[in-house]
């Protein structure tokens, strides 16, 4: 160990020699461009490193200076995350506080071990003039563990390489630098006189006179217990559905990056001194949703798991969710969030009569890194001019998907971006077309669906599937089926000629009321004619009646028929009688005496009629 | 922003999702009934096909409407 830092120093050592050779080449590139002061804070309390540097450049040369350049190690460039420039005009009174400037990878060659970007000044620096910047940055995966590997009861040591000195492609006349570290335990640190520390901060600087790419290599070799966090891979798909809900559903793999965990675990010392056991590992993930999130759920290819909680008010909803086994360095696990949202929170219409969805990139949970985010938005069905607009640079893929009650597929945007941190958890939108028709498309298939089998039953009972044709099964069905559609006509038949005669004894009740013969006699008329028609039907239904069956079929109906015409004719004999005694003008106890033995008859009569009808039934 | 753009919400209300599940797959169960009870009852000569595909075009219309709020009301995306 102690021979390998011996090397890393030595490194280091040669690494300020070329940087000063390389910068006296390459410092007319700038142009005639100084730093009056730097003042930098290095915030190293979670796994994320953040810088803020604000610095004031001046411009002593004669040609107006419209880009920046900003330096930054190689190694600090491979795991910069962040990047952002703003500018702080007019000293805090009336400007606003800061407008965002474009910085862009510079290209032009430099040292090998320094990339530069540029940004670009909202106006050009006369000369003389002078334009205070403040740069934010943060890189994930540049604290590195040390030692490598720890046991269960050991804390996390970890180690911050950077310079003393602000890497700048221009001379920095004043400058201090502070890092603050998570706690007080800090093994060592590099001096550079004049360096202290206090209160978890240490502080270099002030240094004064600083030529351009100076670089002075310090270490940090502190203690660091916060959870390292690291989603190695996250699929974040969002599924749009324009009847009401936005369903979002996301896939883990979430390691631990700090140092791996060497020996046995004991669950005992875990559990029995949380304080002195597994300080730097950790256990449960706070995940910050939406507010009117619902329909959470937390599972992983076993099934539901039970350890989470789900605290909401109105303007949020956290989700703390435990994995199934604490992490340990180098451990991992797998699992699955899930929740809905309600669509009205984050679509909208945008004026020019496109739908946009307003939605969160990175993951809801705090604190972590995202080394491989994809992001799928899903769109309805029938979407089209899909654009997705992100405030940093994401590489974007269209994709098609199928889902429940697809037909043409689902247009997908996919997102994809590397080494995410909580600062990337920022709104994105996603402009589409999407016509309200095109809702009505998934209840039509499903009716469509519906349909199809009526349709099918349809015509399975309207066609003949039987093979064999001549068959006596066969055979005795379809005679079977014959004789059914004859008694059906008939019974229809029979029900016709019932509903003439009660209407024709409707009419008598009305003539006994009113005493109306004409219209009573209209009525009779008019059943009559009815039952001559009936009657006629009924003999064409018994004679298309096949003859095998008329012995069985044929007595019952025969009787049937034969009970009827009785009946029909002893209510017309009732009905001669009621309108021949209406027009003598007899008293009603005359008519009654007189109709009396026929309506006893037409009773009994009724009676069977009805019975043997049942009968036919069978 | 928030002024220019309207935000969009489910064309039928959420909270009318149990209902209208309930009803309109009472509606279609009760006419898939009543189709068939026709197929069965009458026999192969006197069926009307206007009739059968009228049953059943309103039963098919019915349970496609309440089986879509039915998938809505139990969360499956569509």
């Amino acid at each position: 160990m102690a021979s390998s830092s011996m090397r890393r120093s030595l490194l280091a050592a040669s690494f300020v020699l070329i940087l000063f050779f390389v910068s006296s080449a390459s410092a007319a590139a700038p142009a005639n461009l100084v730093i009056s002061k730097v003042d930098r804070k290095i915030d190293l309390v979670s796994q994320v490193v953040r810088t803020t540097a604000q610095i004031k450049v001046e411009n002593k040369g004669m040609e107006p200076a419209s880009e920046v350049l900003l330096a930054v190690s190689s190694e600090q460039a491979k795991s910069m995350a962040y990047l952002r420039v703003t500018t702080t005009e007019g000293r805090g009174k009336s400007k606003a506080p800061g407008v965002v400037l474009s910085v862009k990878p510079a290209e032009g060659e430099g040292p090998a071990n320094v990339t530069f970007f540029s940004v670009e000044l909202p106006k050009p620096l006369g000369k003389g003039e002078a334009v205070a910047l403040d740069i934010y940055s943060a890189y994930s995966h540049l604290l590195k563990p040390f030692p490598v590997e720890i046991g269960q009861s050991d804390v996390q040591l970890v180690l911050f390489h950077d310079s003393a000195y602000y890497l700048s492609p221009y001379p920095v006349k004043v400058q201090t630098t502070a890092m603050r570290v998570p706690s007080f335990r800090v093994e060592s640190f590099t001096k550079v006189e004049p360096s202290k520390i206090t209160d978890g901060e240490i502080k270099y600087g002030p240094y004064e006179n600083i030529p351009a790419l100076t670089y002075s290599p310090i270490t940090a070799h502190f203690e660091n217990n916060e959870p390292f966090a690291v989603v190695k891979d996250l699929e974040r798909e969002i599924e749009i559905s324009h009847w009401g809900n936005i369903y979002i559903t996301e896939k883990y793999r979430l390691t631990h990056a700090g140092a791996r965990h060497k020996g046995g675990f004991s669950r005992f010392d875990y559990q029995s001194k949380p304080s002195a056991s597994g300080a730097a590992s950790f256990r449960h993930l706070l995940a910050r949703l939406p507010s009117r999130a619902h329909s959470v759920y937390y599972r992983d290819e076993i099934g539901n798991i039970s350890t989470s909680h789900l605290r909401s008010d109105l303007r949020k909803t956290e989700l703390e969710l435990e994995p199934r086994y604490p992490l340990f360095g180098g451990w991992q696990v797998t699992f699955t969030i899930g929740y809905g949202v309600p669509l009205q929170d984050f679509v909208f219409k945008a004026e020019d009569g496109r739908r946009f969805l307003n939605i969160t990139f990175g993951s809801p949970f705090v604190n972590v890194v995202v080394e491989n985010l994809v992001v799928k938005v899903v769109l309805p069905e029938g979407s089209t001019e899909t654009t997705a607009l992100i405030p940093f640079h994401a590489e974007q893929t269209l994709k098609t998907k199928y889902t429940y009650l697809d037909t043409v597929g689902r247009t997908v945007i996919e997102l994809t971006k590397k080494n995410v941190i909580p600062e990337h958890n920022v709104n994105f939108q996603v402009y589409y077309r999407f016509n309200s028709i095109a809702l009505l498309a998934e209840p039509l298939l499903l009716v469509a669906g519906f349909f199809a089998f009526f349709a099918a039953c349809i015509a399975y009972t309207h066609f003949d599937f039987s093979i064999s044709k001549s068959s006596s099964s066969y055979q005795a069905r379809q005679l079977r089926e014959e004789v059914l559609d004859a008694v059906q006509r008939i019974q229809k038949v029979m029900n016709e000629r019932a509903v003439a005669s009660e209407k024709l004894e409707a009419s008598l009740r009305d003539l006994a009321r009113t005493g109306n013969v004409a219209a009573s006699k209209a009525a009779r008329k008019e059943t009559d004619v009815k039952l001559k028609e009936t009657a006629k039907d009924l003999k064409a239904i018994l004679d298309s009646l096949p003859a095998s069956s008329r012995s069985t079929v044929l007595a019952k109906v025969d009787t049937l028929m034969q009970k009827e015409r009785e009946m029909q004719e002893k209510l017309q004999q009732k009905h001669t009688i009621t309108v021949e005694a209406y027009e003598k003008k007899l008293s009603s106890k005359e008519i009654d005496s007189r109709v009396a033995p026929y309506q006893q008859k037409l009773t009994a009569l009724k009676q069977e009629v009805s019975e043997l009808l049942n009968l036919l039934d069978d | 922003m928030a002024s220019s753009v309207i935000s969009i919400t489910s064309p039928v209300s959420e909270s009318f999702y149990p209902i209208l599940a309930v009803f309109l797959l009472t509606v279609g169960l009760v006419s898939t009934a009543s189709f068939f009870i026709y197929e069965v009852t009458t026999s192969k000569f006197n069926r009307s096909i206007i009739r059968e595909v009228a049953t059943g075009g309103l039963a098919s219309f019915f349970l496609g409407f309440g089986s879509l709020f039915l998938l809505l009301w139990t969360g499956v995306s569509i």
